[in-house]
């Protein structure tokens, strides 16, 4: 099984790096999580949109669409790219701990 | 390894534990992309893989769920469940509706390979011998000729029953089976209409029926959460409600127009039902078709039901009982709601399994009738009640064909006069309509991405596409300024193009984009002040 080690520990993900049991996140994962995507520090923008991201799943068991990331945030597309590089999609959701998206998308 | 051109039949079985072959060269590209650099390289599969995967046909892996045997005794139980998959696919009992067209390909075949030449992926790798169509075919005939005929369980490779049938073949078919899109180009063509793409998805349904074995992508993350939350995306009711209310806003943001959209609206005429990815993904597109739908003042639905708000049904790629479980579904859902009619968003596999499959399933009196969105659209524009000005969309614009809208179900006049109305630079591909060719997406290749999977699509399986894509616009290339338009309605096209642009870096340096066909009936209304496509409005 691939895995990212974070203090030592070995976190189990999937073959594309995402964590496979939500319960293993917390922040520091988040930031070991967040240099595999070409982020690396955490800033209070970051955390807005992934605090974001996390609470939406817990409510509903899918992301938000981008769209929704855009207004919950304030932020612009492009600012949202500009803070995760591999996109809302992948990058941000991936750092968020959430899974990988499923279906037609 | 053995190369390309001169891998046998027999040779399947062999070097067990070894990568049988490998693509050794792809046909070039036309300009730019003719030029070295252009592309990423082929690469090879990452050794830890073969641990627990099968790499050893090609080095590619579609099949994420597979876990090689560890055993002796592991390796028999996987030949023998095959046999006995292949033994229920032979069964007028357990194969009722297909063993007429399956039996007619298994014995009537006679090896004239017009098939090969309509293949995009045996074209795309200069005639790899692997991917002939008739080489799995050819492969599963013998195997049935050595454990299911009389003269071939004695005689053997006298009467051509000579494959060894080892863990490795099986391995290796099962790999086999996702090289195909199952576009059936190749049955179109077949003086016989024998269809090996039918071949292809029966090896996919034993994997799965009977030995548990299929892309995550479509059975795990697909129609079993679709099954257990009401759609592949994960999207349960409370996420479609939210996502709903969204939508409302989100269009009125966009155009400055605000629209009720209809939920679970008994007694309308039409019950619309999109591929939920697009809520996700291309949030335009079901924007577009709430917006063409009001205006044109229909009676019409979506429905918060189970199942009811996602027209995806991936069976159809892999396995009969999950497609029969999601096709019913979408039948109760509409006679709940008491609607008139089905008809079905910009999603080509849905198209098939909801109108042509599942008319299979029920009988004509129960079934509530499911069309295509297409006709409807087009009268709608036609009718000229949304005012359209077709010098909003005056860029080049090209179509594609999703294979089961148009070679399986010949949709292919309406999207058509829908495009010469309304773009004055349309032009088609070549060829087109029923014979176009396959996104390289077709039968869940566009969401399978796990290992290096992606990559056989990129390069190999969506190249005859790129190919058609950028010959269609030879005209405008060497200038960026100008932008282009592939229309592909249908999300699996969708999604395997946006791939194959961005791959190929071809919107950043060539602005080629691609959307579906509403986006651009909707950019055309001269009720909106400003555009609807993405990179239209970007530019202002």
């Amino acid at each position: 099984m691939p895995f990212i080690e974070v203090n030592g520990k070995q976190i189990e993900t999937d073959e594309d790096g995402f964590i496979v049991n939500l319960e293993d996140w917390n922040e520091e994962v988040a930031l070991a999580l967040a240099k595999t995507e070409q982020v690396e520090e955490l800033t209070e923008d970051h955390w807005k949109v992934i605090n974001y991201l996390k609470d939406y799943y817990k409510e509903f068991g899918i992301a938000p669409m981008v769209r929704k990331v855009v207004k919950a945030t304030g932020f612009s597309l492009k600012e949202i790219y500009d803070l995760f590089p591999t996109g809302p999609a992948k990058g941000a959701c991936k750092i968020a701990g959430l899974p990988k998206p499923t279906g037609c998308v | 390894m053995i190369n390309g051109k001169d891998l046998k039949v027999q040779d399947i079985g062999k070097e067990s534990g070894k990568q049988l072959t490998k693509i050794d060269s792809l046909k070039p590209l036309p300009k730019p992309y003719d030029q070295p650099g252009m592309e990423p390289p082929l690469t090879d599969p990452k050794p830890e893989w073969s641990e627990k995967y099968c790499t050893s046909l090609d080095g590619y892996v579609a099949l994420d769920t597979f876990e090689k045997p560890k055993t002796k005794e592991e390796e028999d139980e996987l030949v023998r469940k095959f046999l006995s998959g292949l033994e229920k696919m032979l069964s007028a009992e357990t194969n009722k509706g297909i063993l007429q067209p399956l039996m007619l390909t298994l014995d009537y075949c006679g090896k004239c390979n017009t098939c090969s030449d309509a293949c995009h992926i045996f074209e795309a790798t200069n005639g790899h011998e692997l991917y002939r169509p008739s080489y799995r075919a050819e492969i599963l005939r013998r195997i049935i000729k050595k454990y299911f005929t009389k003269s071939g369980k004695l005689l053997g490779p006298l009467v051509g029953a000579d494959i060894d049938l080892n863990w490795e073949t099986v391995a290796r078919l099962g790999e086999l089976a996702y090289r195909c899109n199952l576009c059936r180009r190749c049955a179109q063509t077949c003086p016989l209409g024998l269809d090996n793409g039918m071949i292809a998805r029966e090896i996919r349904k034993i994997f799965s029926q009977e030995m548990g074995i299929a892309p995550k992508p479509l059975h795990e993350n697909g129609t079993v959460k679709q099954l257990a939350t009401g759609s592949s995306t994960g999207m349960n009711k409370a996420a479609f409600m939210d996502i709903m209310e969204f939508h409302a806003d989100d269009i009125e943001e966009m155009v400055g127009v605000r629209y009720d959209v209809p939920i679970d609206k008994e007694g309308a005429d039409i019950l619309l039902i999109h591929n939920a990815g697009e809520f996700m993904a291309w949030p335009q597109n079901p924007i577009a078709f709430t917006i063409i739908f009001e205006e044109a003042g229909l009676n019409w639905t979506l429905s918060s039901d189970f199942i009811g708000y996602d027209s995806v049904n991936y069976g159809l790629f892999y396995d009969d009982g999950q497609a029969r479980k999601i096709a019913l579904r979408q039948q109760e859902v509409a006679k709940k709601l008491g609607v008139k009619k089905i008809v079905i968003a910009e999603c080509g596999h849905a198209h098939k399994a909801s109108a042509v499959y599942a008319d299979r399933l029920t009988s004509a009196e129960q079934k509530i009738p499911v069309e295509s969105y297409l006709p409807l659209l087009r009268d709608i524009v036609l009718s000229g009640k949304l005012d359209l000005d077709p010098m909003r969309n005056n860029f080049p614009v090209t179509l594609h064909d999703p294979c089961n809208i148009v070679r399986q179900m010949g949709i292919v006049k309406p999207q058509r006069e829908i495009l010469k109305a309304i773009c004055p630079q349309f032009r088609e591909m070549t060829p087109h309509g029923v014979n176009n060719y396959c996104c390289g997406g077709g039968s869940g290749f566009a969401i399978m991405n796990a290992l290096n999977f992606g990559e056989f699509r990129n390069k190999v399986s969506t190249r005859k596409k790129f190919e058609q894509i950028l010959n269609a616009f030879q005209d405008t290339i060497d200038d960026p300024s100008i932008p282009k338009y592939v229309c592909a309605p249908c999300s699996n096209c969708k999604g395997a193009i946006r791939d194959i642009l961005e791959f190929y870096e071809a919107t950043e340096k060539y602005n080629i984009h691609y959307d579906g066909l509403v986006e651009l009936v909707v950019n055309a209304m001269r009720k909106f002040d400003r555009p609807f496509l993405e990179f239209l409005r970007n530019e202002e």
